[in-house]
């Protein structure tokens, strides 16, 4: 943490930089299933990522804390927050989780960031057709 | 897969390293808008590509007349479908719109990590972020990318054209169009805008290609019952993330037993009985922004003492160039965005995100 400008009073110019301090990393995964009928709640999705977790990594990975911010029944499209020093772990746990109930499945991981609000603006999505 | 063969000290730092997550950047700024030394007016213009402007009004439940009105006078954008690169160095282009300023373009659905992706900033400069292969045979002056300089795949080249050695005619500019006319000729949809010019400027190149006009997407939600923290005294990072969850319609009423998430407004909150959101997403010109700013401070005047704003503007993600027109790069993310809060008093928080491949915003 850097301070570059402080005078003291009220209207001053203040500057701070924060270099890595995001507690949180956010994920925009999306499960693509075999069968696109499969019905799948978000207790069912966090269990399945769990699951995943504990064959990779045993007990603890199973212990992993992350939430389930946002889910898309439709799409399979889920936000994920976890802190940033397990981003890694979950990270590699989402890539080798690959059936679903005996059924071939991947997460697609589309995108990655220390900011929640960038989630909401990926010029990625910009459509013009 | 990788295997360490370094001494036991390189291993550790090795298994750190490889568990850790790339370095992210948060700049924060406060200090007021009657401040001379205020620096939202540079901060804005330094970030050239826009992609969409999120705006939260306090204690507001319809949008006013002229803020609506505002939204609307956003500048228009062109997508010019398959655009050869040569055609940016043509001659009345250069001398109907580059030589005038103002002009941006940028490249459309090109990515940044694996394809070739150009800007044209307003300042006249042309920025290639080529591959290792197309910089090759191109065969013009470049310089290894910043971030990718222990493998060198990828290569930025940076010509301003406004400068006297480029003038149509000049050795080269001819080398330049050479390599863009017959050893790399580039292909690509681009977008164009052009201010205050708008589309007359442009109008010669337009008519040789498929083009299509578009305005800004103007978006507004209404919110009621939103918790909200003390903007003052939060931490920065839960800040961003409560606006995020706002954005992004995420739900924060959870308890810390819940088994699906934990996320709760920061401490100490109060409750804003109701909010607007409003979102415009295209490529959005820095002068627009400008413009906002302004007048969403206008609104300010006449509202509440204890309203606020709170103003997001994300640049694009596969943008060559961000902050002051350095480079910038996607190793994951590509994030860089600003957040803006605006209080009635005329202190403002300013928030400028980066992500790895970013240089610190200025």
């Amino acid at each position: 943490m850097r301070r570059d400008e402080e005078k003291g009073e009220a209207a001053v110019f203040q500057r701070v930089v924060l270099k890595n301090a995001s507690p949180y990393h956010y994920m925009k995964v999306c499960l693509v299933l075999e069968d696109e009928s499969t019905k799948l709640s978000a207790v069912e999705l966090k269990q399945f990522i769990i699951t995943g977790l504990k064959t990779l990594y045993g007990e603890v990975g199973a212990a992993l804390n992350f939430d389930l911010l946002k889910y898309d029944e439709d799409t399979f499209t889920a936000v994920l927050r976890v802190y940033s020093k397990w981003l890694v772990k979950l990270w590699s746990s989402l890539t080798l989780n690959g059936f679903y109930q005996n059924q071939a499945c991947a997460f697609r991981v589309l995108q990655v960031s220390p900011f929640l609000l960038a989630l909401s603006g990926n010029s990625r999505e910009l459509q013009l057709d | 897969m990788k295997v360490w063969t370094g001494g036991k000290q390189g291993k550790q730092r090795w298994r750190r390293r490889s568990n850790t997550t790339p370095r992210s950047l948060l700049v924060c700024e406060r200090s007021s808008f009657c401040d001379e030394n205020n620096r939202v007016s540079s901060q804005v213009e330094q970030l050239h590509f826009n992609y969409k402007v999120s705006v939260l009004l306090s204690d507001c439940s319809s949008a006013p007349s002229h803020l609506e009105s505002l939204l609307t006078s956003f500048s228009h954008f062109y997508l010019v479908r398959n655009l050869p690169l040569h055609e940016l160095l043509d001659k009345q282009f250069l001398e109907t719109a580059v030589y005038q300023g103002n002009v941006y373009g940028l490249s459309y659905r090109t990515r940044l990590d694996e394809d070739n992706c150009v800007a044209l900033m307003p300042n006249g400069h042309l920025v290639l972020s080529l591959d290792k292969d197309s910089f090759q045979v191109l065969g013009f002056e470049g310089k290894t990318s910043t971030f990718n300089y222990k493998t060198k795949n990828r290569y930025v080249v940076t010509v301003d054209l406004t400068d006297g050695s480029m003038a149509p005619g000049r050795q080269a500019y001819l080398r330049l169009l050479t390599g863009l006319t017959s050893r790399l000729p580039l292909q690509m949809d681009f977008l164009l805008s052009h201010h205050p010019g708008g589309g007359a400027s442009l109008q010669a190149l337009l008519s040789r290609y498929i083009w299509s006009e578009h305005k800004p997407e103007v978006g507004t939600c209404s919110l009621t019952h939103l918790p909200c923290p003390d903007l003052q005294s939060c931490d920065p990072h839960g800040l961003l993330e409560w606006l995020g969850a706002v954005d992004a319609n995420i739900s924060r009423d959870n308890s810390s037993s819940s088994f699906l998430s934990s996320l709760v407004c920061p401490e100490p909150k109060r409750t804003v009985s109701r909010a607007l959101r409003i979102s415009i997403c295209g490529l959005l010109l820095p002068h627009d922004v400008q413009r906002l700013i302004q007048e969403l401070r206008c609104y300010l005047g006449q509202c509440q003492p204890e309203s606020w704003v709170s103003l997001t503007v994300h640049g694009f993600v596969d943008s060559p160039v961000s902050w002051g027109g350095k480079e910038h790069g996607v190793l994951r993310g590509g994030e860089n965005f600003y957040t803006l809060f605006i209080f009635h008093d005329h202190t403002y928080h300013l928030h400028l995100a980066a992500g790895a491949q970013d240089t610190c915003p200025p």
